[in-house]
């Protein structure tokens, strides 16, 4: 019994240890972006490991989302008679919920994942203490281009995800279970807002960008070098940044739509 | 020469003084004091897991100790700022045991490396104190391989020409000759010893290969337990009337290290019936 109080408390005072530890990683890396003014080139090459190369799943999987709400969104609109409002039911899905909380899933598991095992393997071979050995500070050589760069990838990479679900909505409503071309087009385009829906949509990428990049970093940065470490490292990169996206969808939702 | 007959220093680059640091409970260091002679090669040797390591973390300020203080060249390292910090790893040149190449770049590109963050210089002149540096370690053919191309000794040898590329006046080197075959083992004793001689640095270096060690050595640190056992020339310390440094130059298995880890009398142990061990 004891045991387990002891293990209990020891639990939370790691748990609030390393939260601490994050809040002041978040710091220095926020401290460490204006350096990164100078050298714009460390981030264009993050852009394209965490935001060009997740394209393909991203595209892929609105695609088919798009087709599925499409297919579900006919089934019960066509019972009211109001089938030629697919269009908005689809549309309203992708921009408000699906574009970004998707796209913030896969680019955990795809960039985030992979951001934690890299700094963590470079922690674990020495190459991170190298640096600093050579007066090169991690944060602005290695950390900063990586957040900065997931940062600007999530929102491009959601609003994609959303314009390619579109379309995919189109083809299935349009082409194949034939809802009206036009009607699908203009009510979309009278019900979709751009400041509440699609800007909205947008911020809740950027919030879940600037998330999963910290933890996947933090992560990396502050796991146990050996690899088991890492690969441990990695996993929780995954589970917290789905708990937090998930988590502050909600919240962002909440006070977005319906406050 | 800066070593007195007595195996005191009379000119340090590096001084170490009351040095304590605990990792959780273990004691690491236990007011450990040390001095570095300049312009030599200095060794510190002792037991694995006695804090070598540490120690050099603890010389380029990656570490913090609990008390006690590391000058380099008359600086605190440990109350720098970070930019004067940066400014004094700079003089320091640090090779690592896995030689911490960074596995994107290619080994040009690795040895270019703190050129191209810390300087402006134009791409021929790199290309040429790159080649240079390369050409000392005989890899200057390897220009183009990955590090993940290259055999351990080779990446090592790689690490020397990154750490020599700024000029330092001290490289530390962390354990070099672990892991080695024979030949690059040999290699590698050649350079550390040449380069120190060719450019007029200090050289540090932490390791248990004595023979290896006292080959080259100037000066020699035997530490164990969180302070030092005996400083001073190989000569010196051969002649050593201490037990626990003839154990430990001569590599016997028992002596004043006991072979047998502090454990329960043997008999007792064995025929007691006392099973708790099993129940856990």
């Amino acid at each position: 019994m004891l045991d387990w109080f002891q293990h209990f408390g020891r639990f939370w005072i790691d748990l609030s240890a390393s939260f601490g530890r994050a809040h002041l990683f978040l710091g220095r890396l926020l401290l460490s972006l204006p350096s990164l003014l100078v050298r714009f080139g460390l981030v264009v090459r993050q852009l394209y490991a965490s935001g060009v190369l997740t394209l393909s799943i991203v595209l892929v999987s609105g695609l088919f989302v798009g087709m599925v709400l499409a297919l579900q969104g006919y089934n019960t609109l066509v019972g009211f008679g109001a089938e030629e409002s697919l269009g908005v039911v689809v549309a309203l899905t992708l921009v408000r919920e699906l574009g970004p909380v998707v796209t913030g899933l896969l680019f955990a598991g795809r960039a985030g994942s992979a951001m934690t095992a890299e700094i963590g393997l470079m922690k674990a071979t020495e190459q991170l203490a190298g640096l600093e050995m050579m007066a090169v500070d991690p944060f602005k050589r290695i950390f900063a281009p990586r957040f900065l760069a997931g940062f600007i990838a999530l929102p491009c990479l959601a609003a994609m995800f959303s314009a390619v679900g579109v379309i995919g909505g189109y083809l299935v409503g349009v082409e194949v279970l034939g809802v009206d071309d036009g009607a699908f087009w203009s009510q979309m385009k009278a019900a979709v807002e751009f400041g509440d829906d699609v800007v909205n949509g947008l911020i809740k990428a950027v919030v879940f960008g600037f998330v999963v990049c910290w933890i996947a970093i933090f992560q990396g940065s502050d796991c146990i070098p050996t690899s088991e470490g890492v690969s441990r490292a990695t996993t929780r990169t995954v589970v917290y940044s789905s708990l937090a996206i998930l988590g502050l969808d909600f919240v962002l939702t909440a006070i977005m739509f319906n406050v | 020469m800066p070593v007195a007959e007595d195996g005191s220093v009379t000119d340090a680059l590096v001084e170490i003084r009351e040095l304590h640091f605990k990792r959780g409970r273990n004691k690491i260091f236990n007011g450990i004091s040390m001095d570095i002679p300049r312009g030599l090669v200095t060794t510190i040797m002792g037991p694995s897991g006695t804090g070598k390591t540490t120690l050099l973390k603890m010389i380029g300020a990656q570490l913090k100790p609990e008390k006690g203080t590391v000058n380099f060249d008359g600086q605190n390292v440990h109350r720098l700022g970070r930019r004067h910090l940066f400014d004094v790893r700079k003089r320091m040149g640090m090779l690592f045991q896995s030689g911490a190449l960074l596995t994107d770049l290619s080994v040009f590109d690795n040895v270019a490396f703190p050129l191209r963050e810390h300087t402006d210089m134009p791409e021929s002149l790199i290309r040429h104190l790159v080649l240079l540096r390369l050409h000392a370690v005989g890899l200057r053919g390897a220009r183009d391989l990955k590090p993940a191309q290259l055999s351990g000794g080779m990446a090592r040898r790689v690490a020397l020409a990154r750490a020599l590329i700024l000029d330092p006046e001290i490289i530390m080197y962390d354990e070099p000759f672990t892991g080695q075959d024979p030949i690059s083992m040999g290699v590698l004793v050649e350079l550390i010893a040449t380069i120190n001689e060719a450019l007029n640095l200090t050289s540090l270096i932490v390791s248990h290969d004595i023979g290896e060690a006292m080959s080259i050595s100037d000066y020699v640190v035997i530490i164990s337990d969180g302070a030092v056992v005996q400083a001073g020339t190989p000569e010196q310390l051969q002649q050593s009337s201490s037990e626990w440094v003839q154990q430990f130059l001569n590599g016997k298995a028992d002596g004043p290290v006991p072979f047998q880890y502090p454990a329960p009398d043997y008999h007792n142990d064995l025929f007691s019936g006392d099973d708790s061990q099993e129940k856990r």
